[in-house]
C-alpha cells in the first residue's frame, strides 16, 4: 500500500530524513517509535504532504507517486492524517468541517454526497461510538476544546472518513488513560483487512491498546531497528540509547 | 502673527554669521513655515488638538526671537536630587551647561558648531518653524560599545520674564553600534505662557538602546510641543516614556522608522491630567522591514475638564513580514467633564503579521470602590488605589529600575 | 474579442446587460434636468423647491477627498440623471403588464418578482435604473396598513408622511454626495409600519443599474412608528460596463419609540474587470435616526462588489435606551477599493452601540475600516464594544483600521479592539488533509472569520452571503 525508498528530507538545509525505508502491507499496523527530534513529525508531514521540505527519494501510494499529488489528492485517495496538534479553526463549526470534508472527498472519487440527514446519522452513530461529546459537534472546530477532546475529535474525523492509511502523529501525548483507551478503541474498531495504520509515538503506552504488527525504531532521521511488538517493550526497558 | 514672524526671523539672521548653506536652510524653514502656520484641526493629524486655536487662546500673540548671546542664571533651577545624573541644562531653547562628569571623556562626543547635516524630509509646519528659529547647531554622539554609567537629565526651563514667547530647540543624538543612552528630560517652567517646541533626532546604529523618559510633572501655564523621530538599525531598541501631566497643553510625538531586522520600538505612556489641560501622544510606529517589533501602551487619569488624546498608527510595509505590532490604550474619565479621544490606526500590507490593538475608556469601577471601603477605606483612599493599580502596569513597563523609583515617587504611587 | 467578453461574462454572474430601450434625462447636471425629473414624476411643487434647494447648496459643497481610495474626476455634467425603461413612461399597473424582458432580467438575477414566487415569502420592490419597477405582495402588506411602494408612489399617495421624514435624517446640507442625490434621486423604496406591528415578511429591493452612463440616484425612506418592526433586505447587482458607474443612493431609517428596524445588503455591483476597470463606485449614504426611546436600529453589510465602496451605515442614537448596531463584511480582490465602516453618535442617555467589521482584503485591492463613536456628555450610561478584524492574503493588498473614539461621558465606556492576521498555512494544511482544495478551505476559514456577521443576515441572504464569501475571493489563492 505504501512504499518509502530512500526518502531523504532537508528543511533550511538541515537533513532531518535520511535515506528512510518503509513498507506498508494493507491490513497491517505498524510503530514509529524514536525521541524527540528523530524526524517522526516530519515524516508525517511529508506523506500528509505539508510545504517547506526539499525531499529526494521516492513515495509510492497504492503505486501512485506522492509527490505529484497535492495534499487533498492525498485525502482524497485515502491518506488520513492524525495531527500531533490538531489546528483550531473560530466561526466554523464541527460539523459543517466534517461533512464538507466527507462530501469533498466522495465527490473526489466519483460517489455520491452525503445529505444532511444522512450525515447528522452518520456522525452521532460515530460519535456515541466514541463516547464524543455530542454538544461539542455544534461547536467552533476545536475551539475550547480540551487537549484530549481535540485528539479525540481527529479520532472521530478518522473513523467518519474510513481512510485506507491512516497516520497518527503523537496521538497519545496529552492524554489520560480513560481517552487513550476510547482512542485505540477507534482505531481497533476500523482495523480491518484493507485499512493499514501509521503510529508515531515515543511511548510504548499506546502500544499496550493498539497492538502493532511491527515496530520500528527511528533515530536521526533513519530507522535503526526493527522487530515485532516485543521491540517497544525492548525500549521502554533500555531506553532509546541503549538499543542495538 | 506674519509681520512679528519676518520681524523676529530677520533680527535672527543677523545675529549670527551663518554660513551660505545654514541661512539657505533657515530661510526654506521659515518660507514654509510662513506658508503653513501653526497647525489646526483641518490637518488630520490635528484633528483633536488644534494648536493654532491653542496657542490663541492660552498665549494670545507670540513672539520668535530669543537672544542666545545673553547669558541665563542655571542655579535657580531645582536639580533631581535622589538620583546621580550628567546634566545638560536648556533655559529659552539655550543650552547653558553641559555636564558629564560620570563618564568617560572621549566616550561622548558634543558637537555645537557644524551645522551640516540637516534632515531634508518635510516633517510639519512645526519642525520648519524650529528649524527656523532655533540656537545653533547641537549634536551628542555616543561612541561604539560605550553605556553610559548614569543617565543624562535635560532640563528645560524658563526665564522668569520670558513670556508670550515661542523658543525652539533641537538635539541630535547618535549613538553608534552597541552604545547604551538614558535620557530624561524634565520641564522646570520659570514662566508662563509660551510655547515650547522641541525636536530630537536620534539615530540608533546596530544593537544600540535607546530609553527615554519624558517628565512633565509640576503644572504649569505653557504650550509644548515634542517630536521625537528615531531611526533604528538591525538590533536596535527604543523606549520611550511619558508622563504627560502639567503642562496646560502638550503633545508628544514619536516617530520611529524600524529600519534594520530585530529592531523593536516600545512606546508607553500616562496622562495624569487635572485642571483644563489638554494632552496628546501621537505615535508613528513604522515597521520597514522583516522581524521588527512594536509595543505601545497607554493609560489615562482623567480630572476636572482635561482633555486627554492618543492617536497611536502602526504601518507595516509590504516588505515587513513577521511583524509584531501590539498597542493598547485604557482611560478612566473621573469628572463628567472630561473627555478622552482615541485613534488607533493600523495601516498593513503585509500579510504575514500579527498586529492588534486595543482602547477603552470609561468611568471607575464602582464595585472595587465599594470593595475597598467595605474593608475600612474611605472613598478617598479606594479611589487613589485604584488608580495607582491601575497606572502601575505602565509604570512597571519601565526597563530602568532608577528611573521607576523616581517616577513612582513623582507620582506618589508606594507599594 | 468574442473569447474574451464570455470569459468576462464568466467571472461576473450577474453582468448582462438587458437590452430594453431607454427613456432618458438629456445629460448633465443643471436646474433644467431637475425641472424634468421632478417634472415627469408628477411631483408636487414642495418637493421640486426642495430638490432645487439641494442644487443651490451642491454648487458650493466641494467633492470630498479625504478618504483612502482615490478615483478619477467624474464629470458630473458627463452623467444622465434620469433613465427610464421607454415602456414605462405610462406606468404598468400590475405585473402582467410589465415589459417580459424586464421580468426575465430579473428571473436572471434570481429575484423572486412573479407572483408565482411568493413562497418565498419577500416582498421585492424592484428598482431598474432609476425607475421602480413593481412591488409584490402589495395587498398582503396593505391589510396589515404597511405601506411598500415606490417612493414616487408615496409622493403622490402619501404625501404627508414623505414631506414629515424626507431629510431628517440626511439633511439637505450633509455632504456633496448625499446633496447631489438631494437633488436629482429619481425613485426608490418607501416604507411605512404602522403603530405595533410586526410586518409579517422581509422587505427587499433589488437594485440593478442597467443603462450605461447613469448615476443612480435612488433614494429610500423607512419608518417604523411606535412599538414596530421591520426587516427589510437590499441588494444591488450592475452590469459590466467599460466606464465606471456612479451610484450615489441615499437611505434614511426612523425608528420611533420601541421600534425596531433591521437593514441587510448584500451589495454585489460589478467589481470591474481583473484590473479593476468598469466597476461601479459605490458611493452611498446611509443614516438612520433612534428617534424614539427603546428604539433600534441594526445594520448589516456584505459588501462584496463594487471597484470603490464608500459608505458608513451610521446610527443616531437620539432616544434613550436606543441601540444601534452595524455588522459588516467587506472583500475586496483584485483592484478593488473599500474604506467603509460606521458611525454611532450616542446622545440620548442609556445607548448602547455594538461594531462588528471583518474586513478581507486580497489581489492588489485595498481596504479601510473607518468608524467613528462618539458619546456625548448627555449620553449618561452608555455604551461601545467595537471588534474589527482583518484577514490579508497576499502582500500586494492592504488593511487598514481608523477608528476615531470620541468618550466625553464618565459614566459611558467604549471598548475597541482590533486585530489583523492572515489565514496560517497550517490551518490550510489541516483543511486541505481533510481533503479540501486550497479554494474551499480558504471559503470555509473566511467563513469562519465572518460568522459572527454572516449570522445576522436572514436566512435567504445568509446562504447567497456565504457562497458570494467564496466566490469573491476566487484566483486569489496560491
Amino acid at each position: 500500500m505504501l512504499k518509502i525508498n530512500n526518502l531523504s528530507a532537508k528543511i533550511d538545509n538541515k537533513s532531518i530524513l535520511q535515506d528512510f525505508k518503509l513498507e506498508i502491507n494493507p491490513g497491517e499496523v505498524h510503530a514509529i517509535m524514536g525521541p524527540n527530534g528523530s524526524g517522526k513529525s516530519t515524516l508525517s508531514n511529508i506523506l500528509s504532504g505539508k510545504k517547506g521540505y526539499d525531499v529526494t527519494g521516492e513515495v509510492l501510494f497504492e503505486n501512485n507517486d506522492l509527490f505529484s499529488l497535492e495534499t487533498e489528492e492525498r485525502a482524497h485517495k485515502g491518506i488520513f492524517l492524525a495531527f500531533q496538534y490538531p489546528l483550531e479553526i473560530p466561526g466554523v463549526n464541527t460539523n459543517v468541517f466534517l461533512k464538507t470534508s466527507l462530501n469533498a472527498i466522495k465527490k473526489a472519487r466519483g460517489e455520491k454526497e452525503l445529505d444532511a440527514i444522512q450525515f447528522l446519522k452518520l456522525v452521532k452513530e460515530k460519535a456515541k461510538e466514541l463516547k464524543f461529546d455530542e454538544e461539542k459537534l455544534g461547536r467552533q472546530l476545536n475551539v475550547g476544546f480540551s487537549g484530549g477532546e481535540k485528539k479525540k475529535n481527529e479520532i472521530l474525523q478518522m473513523s467518519i472518513l474510513n481512510p485506507k492509511l491512516s497516520i497518527l502523529d503523537e496521538t497519545d501525548s496529552g492524554l489520560d488513560i480513560d481517552a487513550l483507551k476510547t482512542v485505540a478503541d477507534g482505531v481497533n474498531a476500523l482495523r480491518k483487512k484493507n485499512n493499514s495504520f501509521l503510529i508515531i509515538t515515543h511511548y510504548q503506552r499506546l502500544l499496550e491498546y493498539i497492538k502493532p504488527d511491527f515496530v520500528h525504531v527511528l533515530m536521526n532521521g533513519k530507522i535503526i531497528k526493527s522487530g515485532g511488538p516485543e521491540l517497544a517493550l525492548e525500549l521502554e526497558k533500555k531506553g532509546y540509547e541503549n538499543i542495538n | 502673527m506674519e509681520e512679528q514672524l519676518k520681524i523676529d526671523f530677520e533680527k535672527k539672521l543677523k545675529d549670527f554669521s551663518y554660513s551660505e548653506q545654514e541661512k539657505k536652510f533657515k530661510q526654506t524653514n521659515f518660507k514654509e513655515f510662513l506658508k503653513q502656520g501653526f497647525p489646526n484641526r483641518k490637518l488630520e493629524n490635528w484633528k483633536f488638538s488644534d494648536l493654532n486655536q491653542i496657542i490663541k487662546s492660552n498665549i494670545g500673540e507670540l513672539t520668535f526671537y530669543n537672544d542666545y548671546k545673553k547669558e541665563n542664571q542655571i542655579d535657580k533651577i531645582e536639580l533631581i536630587n535622589d538620583l546621580e545624573h550628567n546634566k545638560l541644562i536648556i533655559i529659552d531653547g539655550k543650552i547653558e551647561k553641559i555636564d558629564f562628569k560620570f563618564e568617560e571623556k572621549d566616550k561622548i562626543e558634543v558637537l555645537v558648531e557644524q551645522g551640516e547635516e540637516t534632515i531634508k524630509e518635510n516633517i510639519n509646519s512645526l519642525i520648519n518653524l524650529n528649524n527656523a528659529f532655533s540656537n545653533k547647531f547641537c549634536k551628542v554622539i555616543i561612541k561604539k560599545n560605550y553605556s553610559l554609567i548614569k543617565p543624562l537629565v535635560i532640563y528645560h526651563s524658563t526665564n522668569k520674564n520670558t513670556q508670550s514667547k515661542n523658543t525652539n530647540l533641537r538635539i541630535d543624538f547618535k549613538l553608534e553600534e552597541n552604545a547604551c543612552l538614558r535620557l530624561i528630560d524634565i520641564f522646570k517652567d520659570n514662566s508662563e505662557k509660551n510655547f515650547l517646541n522641541i525636536y530630537y533626532n536620534f539615530e540608533l546604529d546596530k544593537s544600540s538602546i535607546l530609553k527615554n523618559y519624558k517628565i512633565d510633572k509640576s503644572m504649569n501655564n505653557n504650550v509644548k510641543y515634542s517630536y521625537n523621530n528615531v531611526k533604528q538599525q538591525a538590533n536596535s531598541i527604543s523606549e520611550t516614556f511619558i508622563l504627560s501631566s502639567g503642562s496646560k497643553f502638550l503633545k508628544n510625538e514619536i516617530n520611529c522608522d524600524l529600519q534594520g531586522q530585530h529592531s523593536s520600538a516600545f512606546v508607553n505612556g500616562i496622562f495624569d491630567l487635572d485642571e483644563e489641560n489638554h494632552h496628546e501622544i501621537k505615535s508613528n510606529i513604522n515597521h520597514l522591514v522583516e522581524n521588527t517589533k512594536s509595543y505601545q501602551l497607554v493609560k489615562s487619569v482623567l480630572e476636572k475638564k482635561s482633555k486627554a488624546v492618543y492617536q497611536g498608527k502602526i504601518f507595516v510595509s509590504s516588505e515587513a513580514q513577521k511583524t509584531d505590532g501590539y498597542q493598547l490604550s485604557n482611560a478612566i474619565l473621573l469628572s463628567e467633564n472630561s473627555e478622552f479621544n482615541a485613534k488607533p490606526e493600523l495601516e498593513i500590507y503585509a500579510d504575514d503579521v500579527k498586529c492588534s490593538h486595543g482602547s477603552s475608556s470609561g468611568s471607575l469601577d464602582e464595585n472595587s470602590i465599594f470593595y475597598l471601603m467595605s474593608r475600612g477605606l474611605n472613598y478617598k483612599e479606594a479611589k487613589k488605589l485604584l488608580i495607582n493599580g491601575f497606572l502601575l502596569d505602565v509604570i512597571e513597563k519601565i526597563t530602568d529600575e532608577e528611573i521607576k523609583n523616581l517616577i513612582k515617587n513623582l507620582l506618589g504611587i508606594k507599594e | 474579442m468574442r473569447d474574451k467578453q464570455i470569459e468576462d461574462l464568466k467571472d461576473y454572474k450577474y453582468g448582462f446587460s438587458t437590452d430594453i430601450e431607454s427613456f432618458k434625462a438629456p445629460k448633465g447636471l443643471n436646474e433644467d434636468v431637475i425641472k424634468f425629473i421632478s417634472n415627469i414624476k408628477k411631483e408636487p411643487k414642495w418637493l421640486l423647491d426642495w430638490r432645487l434647494k439641494a442644487f443651490e447648496r451642491l454648487k458650493v459643497l466641494k467633492e470630498p477627498d479625504w478618504q483612502k481610495p482615490k478615483y478619477p474626476k467624474i464629470d458630473y455634467q458627463d452623467l444622465y440623471y434620469y433613465s427610464a425603461p421607454k415602456s414605462f413612461k405610462d406606468k404598468p399597473k400590475s405585473l402582467d403588464e410589465l415589459d417580459p424582458k424586464l421580468l426575465e432580467t430579473y428571473q436572471k438575477l434570481g429575484i423572486p418578482l412573479n407572483e408565482q414566487k411568493r413562497l418565498n415569502g419577500i416582498a421585492v420592490d424592484a428598482v431598474f435604473d432609476s425607475v421602480s419597477v413593481a412591488t409584490t405582495f402589495k395587498e398582503t402588506l396593505t391589510k396589515q396598513g404597511i405601506i411598500f411602494c415606490s417612493i414616487s408612489e408615496a409622493v403622490q399617495k402619501h404625501p404627508e408622511l414623505v414631506k414629515k421624514y424626507l431629510g431628517t435624517v440626511i439633511p439637505l446640507t450633509d455632504h456633496f454626495f448625499a446633496t447631489l442625490n438631494s437633488a436629482v434621486f429619481t425613485d426608490g423604496s418607501f416604507v411605512y409600519i404602522p403603530p405595533g406591528v410586526r410586518c409579517p415578511m422581509e422587505l427587499s429591493t433589488y437594485f440593478r443599474i442597467n443603462a450605461s452612463d447613469t448615476g443612480q440616484f435612488e433614494r429610500t425612506l423607512i419608518i417604523a412608528d411606535k412599538g414596530s418592526y421591520v426587516s427589510y433586505l437590499e441588494g444591488c447587482t450592475a452590469p459590466m460596463r467599460d466606464e465606471n458607474q456612479l451610484h450615489a443612493a441615499n437611505v434614511e431609517l426612523i425608528a420611533l419609540d420601541d421600534a425596531e428596524i433591521k437593514y441587510s445588503t448584500v451589495q454585489n455591483w460589478y467589481p470591474g474587470d481583473k484590473d479593476g476597470k468598469g466597476g461601479i463606485y459605490n458611493f452611498v449614504t446611509k443614516r438612520g435616526l433612534c428617534k424614539g426611546k427603546n428604539s433600534k436600529i441594526s445594520w448589516t453589510q456584505v459588501e462584496t462588489g463594487s471597484a470603490i465602496t464608500w459608505k458608513y451605515p451610521s446610527c443616531i442614537l437620539k432616544g434613550d435606551n436606543s441601540i444601534g448596531e452595524f455588522y459588516s463584511i467587506a472583500i475586496t480582490n483584485n483592484h478593488q477599493k473599500a474604506d467603509t465602516g460606521t458611525k454611532m453618535i450616542h446622545l440620548g442617555k442609556n445607548t448602547k452601540s455594538k461594531i462588528i467589521s471583518k474586513g478581507i482584503s486580497a489581489g492588489f485591492s485595498d481596504m479601510t475600516y473607518r468608524g467613528l463613536v462618539d458619546i456625548s456628555p448627555k449620553a449618561t450610561n452608555s455604551n461601545n464594544f467595537t471588534q474589527c478584524d482583518s484577514l490579508l492574503m497576499g502582500n500586494k493588498c492592504g488593511a487598514h483600521t481608523v477608528p476615531y473614539i470620541k468618550n466625553k461621558n464618565s459614566d459611558s465606556n467604549i471598548a475597541h479592539e482590533a486585530t489583523t492576521s492572515k489565514i496560517s498555512e497550517e490551518q490550510l494544511h489541516y483543511c486541505q488533509q481533510r481533503g479540501l482544495n486550497p479554494e474551499e478551505a480558504v471559503g470555509l476559514i473566511v467563513n469562519g472569520f465572518c460568522k459572527e456577521v454572516l449570522q445576522q443576515l436572514p436566512m435567504e441572504f445568509a446562504v447567497e452571503a456565504q457562497k458570494l464569501v467564496g466566490i469573491s475571493l476566487e484566483g486569489s489563492v496560491g
